[in-house]
């Protein structure tokens, strides 16, 4: 009966692991398309990463609940399952937001240079949050996931930056407003994959130590 | 053990109680039984003779003990009982005794009293006057002996019980001990009871069974981890999950793997999509290969799964280093390109030139600078050509007849030789130092000395200076160095030079002239001779490129 579990619990980590590297190539590849602008090939095959990670949704909440109607586990293991439940939740919408980010990049057309650097930071920040989040989900490292809150101050001022730039853009009345919009749609979408991966590093911090956002749930 | 010791014990201590006691009851009241009875045939006797003697009187003090006698008339009426009042009594004569002795003069019969505890015989015998004396003892039944004894048949009992239990727990400890105190890494030099021996002895032979493979496994694990510890290709055996069997020192390096790592997925390591996809062909059962980058480096994976009756028992991984490779292949391609792109140049221009002259479009009077072009243009290809032909063949290793060459007087000649194009850009040439000569390949030598000092120039400031010296080393070698005060080479650019058709100058530009292949020449022609390449350059400032020959073999 344990040995079930147990083996239950190891392929619930393998899809978790799986799903998080879904996140990370759909948002590399998204980010990738925005910076280069090939975008036509790029969205095809985030549409394709997001329905695999919609897929793994699925599938993982279905192991979770197996897990928690038949094997009744306690203490680490139930935060560990419950977390798992939780952070698929902010997975699946990085994934939707990888999408509209592909999706708005069409519409948006190429990327005028003298916005790329800061959007790229700012979408390499990202990309490196949900890659920490993800790290510290697989060594189970407290420590490395407290970290990624700590990024996200960074990319929300990078999003003020790039808003104030929109702004002063606007104000100069130079290029189209479309474009502007667009682009702070994409700011937009970045900065709340980066508040997501903050979220899975919270769950994360909550199956290792118990503790969620400073506070004792269980 | 001590339970079934234990009633064996009291089976047997039980059982011999038993059968001493039936037999034992059995004899001694049959012998009780007859005693009593002959006794009360002579009590019988007597107390006839006695009535026959004295009548009635016979009874008056009369102290007959236990026995009861009883004197009964012809009729069966009772004439007189010693216990019990005669008048009372019923007729007697239906007793079995009774109706005996009237017939035969002598009676005797037995009856059970109604509780069955005690059995009274009696024995009864005619007087001459017809009437009969009887008499009757009363003595206890076998079942109201027993009952008796029922008490101190349990005590016995119980002491059996007791005794059993206290045998059964010391046998069982005196076999069991010895068994306990067993030494099992040495059976045989236990002192044990002989009935051990033979488990002794098999034990003895298993512990060498077990540890003979013992060491057949640690050994093929040695050998295993052997081969695999010092092979440069990274290594990981997974099971059906994915799960990390084993993983060596290598592939731990490329994945940046701990001693953790065994038992865990192999995902934890790495969850590139190249891998998953990978992991997912393998899973299915089919080789996978895909070619991932870590630190710098780029590795070729192959999955291969492990199987067994068709079905997937696990996975082999084997990753190598294909840096080198790759990076040789890049290098090939790029050639590839650039010979085509190359040769293909001249060859525009020379049937440009060779159509416009063939249609009659050249005027008369430029007939001669179209040729010209022709010409010159011809000469490039062959001396790219030959470039080329050069570099293949130095590849190919092909042995070129050596001889002794005066280095200096090379130098000389190069220089006269470059000396109209340095003076059409005002630039000096000087040819100094010691000298020096080396046993080689004449014409590779010309090459290295011309193709520095042609680079010298082209790539030299107006009315600039490029020095050319040949030095004999302190080693013993000779070095030729060409100095120029040009505009040298960036840092970014400097290990790269060497390379085919690799130009600072991305635009390819044809103004300084040269196939891109003149310091690969000289760097193979160098190697050929065994000899060493030092570069210093400073961009703006110049630069300086030695060659530096080994000293002469004595072979």
């Amino acid at each position: 009966m344990r040995n079930k579990f147990d083996e239950q619990l190891a392929t619930l980590n393998r899809e978790m692991i799986s799903m998080g590297a879904l996140c990370e190539e759909a948002i590399a590849v998204t980010a990738r398309s925005i910076l280069d602008g090939d975008n036509p090939a790029a969205i095809d095959r985030v549409r394709v990463l997001e329905n695999e990670i919609d897929q793994k949704e699925r599938d993982i909440e279905s192991i979770c609940l197996k897990l928690l109607l038949q094997q009744q586990p306690v203490a680490g293991d139930l935060r560990q399952i419950s977390a798992a439940l939780k952070m698929i939740t902010d997975m699946e919408r990085i994934g939707d937001q990888a999408l509209d980010i592909a999706e708005t990049a069409v519409f948006m057309g190429p990327l005028e240079p003298e916005d790329a650097p800061l959007l790229g930071e700012l979408a390499r920040k990202v990309i490196s949050m949900v890659t920490d989040s993800v790290d510290a989900f697989v060594r189970h490292d407290a420590e490395a996931a407290g970290s990624v809150a700590a990024k996200d101050d960074e990319a929300d001022s990078l999003f003020t930056r790039i808003k104030s730039s929109i702004i002063e853009r606007i104000s100069r009345h130079s290029g189209t407003g479309e474009y502007a919009l667009d682009l702070l749609m994409i700011a937009k979408y970045l900065e709340r994959i980066g508040d997501h991966a903050t979220n899975i590093a919270e769950w994360v911090e909550f199956s290792v130590t118990g503790v969620h956002k400073g506070g004792e749930m269980l | 053990m001590t339970k079934k010791i234990f009633r064996a014990i009291f089976m047997v201590a039980f059982l011999v109680l038993l059968a001493c006691l039936a037999l034992i009851t059995g004899v001694l009241y049959d012998n009780f039984t007859r005693q009593q009875s002959d006794q009360l045939s002579a009590q019988a006797e007597l107390a006839a003779q006695g009535v026959e003697d004295e009548g009635l009187a016979y009874f008056d003090g009369l102290d007959s003990g236990d026995t009861r006698i009883t004197w009964i008339a012809a009729d069966g009426s009772v004439l007189y009982d010693t216990d019990a009042d005669s008048g009372a009594m019923e007729n007697h004569s239906t007793r079995e005794e009774f109706i005996e002795a009237v017939e035969t003069g002598r009676g005797e019969s037995s009856r059970y009293s109604s509780t069955l505890s005690t059995e009274t015989i009696y024995r009864a015998v005619l007087l001459d006057d017809g009437t009969v004396l009887r008499t009757a003892a009363d003595h206890d039944t076998v079942l109201a002996l027993l009952l008796g004894m029922f008490f101190p048949l349990l005590a016995i009992v119980a002491a059996a019980v007791a005794l059993a239990a206290w045998l059964a727990s010391r046998l069982a400890r005196r076999i069991v001990g010895p068994l306990n105190a067993i030494d099992l890494d040495s059976p045989l030099e236990n002192e044990a009871y002989d009935e051990l021996s033979p488990l002794l002895t098999r034990v003895e032979s298993q512990k060498e069974q077990i540890k003979s493979q013992l060491e057949e496994l640690s050994r093929r694990r040695e050998e295993f981890s052997a081969v695999t510890d010092n092979m440069s290709e990274g290594l990981i055996l997974l099971d059906r999950e994915g799960m990390i069997l084993s993983i060596n020192p290598s592939a731990a390096r490329i994945f940046g793997a701990g001693s953790a790592s065994i038992g865990r997925d192999i995902l934890t390591l790495d969850r590139s999509p190249e891998l998953r996809s990978l992991m997912e062909s393998a899973s299915a059962g089919r080789h996978g290969e895909v070619v991932i980058e870590r630190g710098g480096a780029e590795y070729q994976l192959s999955a291969s799964p492990v199987l067994t009756d068709g079905v997937s028992r696990g996975t082999v991984l084997l990753a190598f280093d294909v840096t080198e490779k790759l990076k040789a292949e890049r290098i090939r391609r790029e050639f590839t390109a650039n010979v085509s792109h190359e040769l293909k140049t001249p060859l525009h221009s020379i049937m440009g030139a060779a159509e416009l002259l063939q249609d009659g479009l050249v005027k008369s009077e430029d007939q001669q600078r179209f040729l010209g072009r022709i010409r010159s243009e011809a000469e490039r290809l062959v001396a790219l050509v030959d470039d080329v032909i050069d570099l293949s063949r130095m590849d190919e290793g092909d042995n070129f007849p050596r001889e002794e060459t005066d280095l200096l007087q090379l130098a000389r000649d190069v220089a006269g030789d470059l000396g109209p194009a340095a003076e059409k850009r005002g630039i000096a040439i000087s040819v100094g130092g010691s000298g020096g000569s080396v046993f080689g390949v004449r014409r590779l030598l010309w090459e290295i000395v011309w193709n520095l000092c042609d680079n010298a120039v082209k790539y030299g400031r107006d009315g600039g200076h490029v020095s050319v010296a040949v030095e004999g080393t302190a080693s013993g070698g000779v070095s030729l160095s060409v100095a120029d005060d040009g505009i040298g080479i960036p840092a970014e650019h400097r290990a790269r030079v060497f390379e085919r058709f690799y130009r600072v100058d991305k635009s390819h530009s044809r103004a300084t002239g040269g196939t891109g292949l003149g310091l690969s020449i000289v760097k193979h022609a160098a190697q050929y001779h065994g000899a060493q390449i030092e570069l210093e350059s400073e961009e703006g400032r110049g630069t300086r490129i030695a060659v530096l020959f080994p000293p002469r073999s004595t072979g």
